[in-house]
């Protein structure tokens, strides 16, 4: 045994547990934010079983024979089926709102006759794309199995699907909805993932950099200038954002060759062009877009500053910032796999008032041409933001920038410590 | 006993930090081109007191004013005619010292001519030569001291704070920057309010002082005639008896 070992461990491990940055930090974050997280991925996936589950399908049958009554009876096994009479697909999408449905199926007229003579028939089907998230385009993949499924007690390749997507209303002849989703993958994971590297890494700058001014003690001296508090405060937030925005371009740079990686997997001959398919945001939807993510970053930064504010030094500011940290993640998972109006009241209302989510509900919203929801999040945020920059400013412009750590601190080792610091 | 026409006029200060008076009805002022000493013990309430003159707490009740200015209502303005060294100062790490000084002055001035004689009086000050352009985190704590002295020297302010100027510093160090501070004022009529623990110190460079224990002034006056008045030999020996420690 090594002589002293055991002392010096023992005062170690009294050291690290007693800090309650490290406890909350280390042991008690971890303990609710994992099981959260793996809360929000069951209901993730639950969610998506069960919207697979309630997919509507409108099927149009102009057969009306033995076997196109048996397929529709295999359909019926998995999904809900609504029939219409009406002479195409395009006829059938004015059809799918009212009916709740995502999916519409044109069974043609000699469907019986050459699936009893064992001959192919091509069925065309037709998938609305919503842009929700990962798991966009389950309902499709629900129907390959059905059609699959079916040629198994048939014969091999007898019903041949034909199969288009219905975006915002339109048909796009021979694009399945999982290949789109596929290209738009970069909108489903990117911007989650952006939101919570940009916000974490920029929160660390603004938390340092406030922290750096009473670690090294020069906050008192500059407190004491002649300019205005509230510069102080821009200052420390407009350098953070502007080292953090040059940290956002090299990320999103290196994120894009990564994303490369999966359009690459697209098959060969499926030209999909999403600027004609509209799923390209206009230069006024990327404008909502920079306005979202520019507040959204403001909040973060503001709220970085307020909270670093209490820290006496860099170590506790970027744990103390941490705390924020599950409120980035769990909205950004969330959505990343979710279509938020598919989730409960009370879910919804947590992820709304979460100014995080808002710019990840918005691209995905302005990609749809949602833009209401987009301007709608920009002035929730910004709201937030002012509120927030309020309270950061009162901050400033009193003695609570300087006393506020002590008071902290007081909580923790007694208030007669904490003051007397100060005499 | 604080007068109007005082650089600094402080009237029944009290500062309370919740149930704890680090202040209580602290009354003094100090003249014009005087240095003024608050001494005593850690924990007497010295910092507290030039926090308050300086704009940074604000009194519980009582005034203080500077030139004739309320540190509490008008504290914009006073912050434009003092400077204030706290005790543990530091500098900006990866700035260079002349980008300190650049920095600091660049509040102060918008005139060129006026900014560059200020920097330059800066470098001459503190003597750092060479050194003014190694980024501050190079610098020993001695050597950070002499710039962040002349930093709030630089400006010529009307009234310049100082919190334990020479505070860590060796003998050698220590000396020059009280060297600073004194050939600094003389010439050129800035008021200094001085605080330190090291009475000893004090009382070599200071017109008067005054004697702080428990947030009150216990004795005020010129280092000699407390010296005399309690029959001391030094000022650590006026402030024993005066506490009821001799």
């Amino acid at each position: 045994m090594l002589r002293g070992f055991g002392n010096f461990l023992l005062k170690e491990l009294k050291e690290l547990i007693r800090d309650p940055k490290i406890l909350l930090g280390t042991i008690i974050v971890p303990l609710i934010m994992f099981p959260v997280l793996g809360a929000v991925m069951s209901f993730s996936v639950q969610s998506a079983q069960e919207t697979a589950g309630k997919t509507v399908i409108i099927v149009l049958n102009h057969d009306n024979g033995a076997a196109s009554s048996e397929f529709i009876t295999y359909i019926n096994s998995s999904l809900r089926v609504v029939e219409a009479h009406v002479a195409t697909i395009a006829d059938a999408v004015p059809l799918l709102a009212e009916n709740n449905a995502t999916e519409i199926v044109e069974i043609p007229a000699d469907f019986t006759r050459n699936v009893t003579a064992r001959l192919g028939v091509q069925v065309k089907f037709g998938s609305v794309y919503a842009g929700s998230g990962l798991f966009e385009g389950i309902g499709s993949s629900v129907v390959d199995a059905l059609v699959e499924q079916f040629n198994r007690n048939i014969a091999p390749d007898v019903v041949v699907p034909e199969k288009s997507a219905i975006v915002k209303g339109k048909i796009v002849e021979g694009v399945d909805p999982r290949m789109l989703s596929s290209l738009m993958i970069s909108q489903a994971i990117a911007m989650p993932i952006t939101m919570m590297i940009l916000l974490s890494y920029s929160m660390q700058i603004a938390a340092t950099s406030v922290a750096m001014e009473k670690e090294e003690k020069t906050l008192e001296t500059v407190l004491t200038l002649p300019m205005d508090r509230f510069a102080i405060l821009m200052g420390k937030l407009s350098g953070s954002i502007i080292v953090a925005g040059f940290g956002a371009v090299a990320y999103m740079v290196g994120f894009n060759y990564y994303l490369g990686s999966f359009t690459a997997m697209i098959p060969a001959g499926a030209n999909i062009d999403l600027v004609s398919l509209g799923l390209v945001p206009s230069p006024f939807g990327y404008l909502l877009l920079g306005t979202s993510l520019f507040v959204a970053l403001l909040s973060a930064l503001a709220l970085a500053v307020i909270i670093s504010s209490f820290a006496e030094d860099v170590r506790s500011a970027q744990s103390m910032v941490g705390y924020i940290y599950p409120f980035i993640y769990l909205p950004s998972l969330a959505l990343m796999y979710l279509d938020i109006n598919a989730l409960p009241l009370a879910v919804r209302v947590i992820i709304y008032a979460i100014p995080f989510s808002h710019p990840i509900i918005a691209s995905k919203a302005i990609t749809m041409g949602d833009y209401w929801t987009a301007i709608l999040g920009i002035v929730y945020v910004a709201t937030f933001t002012v509120v927030i920059m309020y309270i950061a400013s009162r901050l400033f412009a009193t003695e609570r920038i300087l006393t506020a750590k002590l008071k902290f601190k007081g909580l923790r080792r007694g208030k007669k410590n904490a003051t007397e610091e100060l005499q | 006993m604080a007068s109007l026409d005082s650089a600094v006029a402080v009237v029944d200060l009290t500062k309370d930090f919740g149930e704890i008076r680090a202040l209580n009805n602290l009354s003094f002022s100090i003249e014009t081109g005087e240095i003024f000493g608050l001494i005593g013990p850690n924990g007497a309430g010295k910092t507290t007191a030039l926090r308050v003159i300086s704009t940074l707490l604000l009194p519980t009740s009582g005034s203080v004013k500077v030139f004739g200015l309320d540190v509490v209502q008008e504290a914009a303005r006073v912050r434009e005619i003092i400077t204030y060294l706290p005790e543990e100062a530091g500098a900006y790490r990866n700035l260079s010292g002349r980008e300190y000084l650049e920095f600091m002055a660049r509040f102060v001035t918008k005139d060129k001519n006026r900014f560059q004689d200020m920097v330059n009086e800066a470098a001459e000050i503190c003597g750092l030569g060479d050194r003014l352009k190694s980024k501050a985190k190079t610098y020993s704590k001695g050597m950070k001291r002499r710039l962040l002295v002349a930093r709030a020297l630089m400006s010529k302010p009307k009234l310049t704070v100082l919190d334990e100027p020479t505070s860590g510093l060796d003998v050698l160090h220590s000396y020059h920057v009280r060297d600073i501070i004194k050939r600094y004022v003389k010439d050129n009529g800035v008021t200094v309010l001085l605080s330190s623990h090291n009475m000893l110190e004090v009382e070599h460079m200071c017109d008067r002082v005054a004697l702080v224990s428990k947030g009150q002034i216990v004795a005020e006056g010129k280092p000699a005639e407390l010296k005399e008045r309690f029959e001391s030999p030094n000022l650590e020996e006026v402030f024993a008896k005066v506490v009821g420690f001799a």
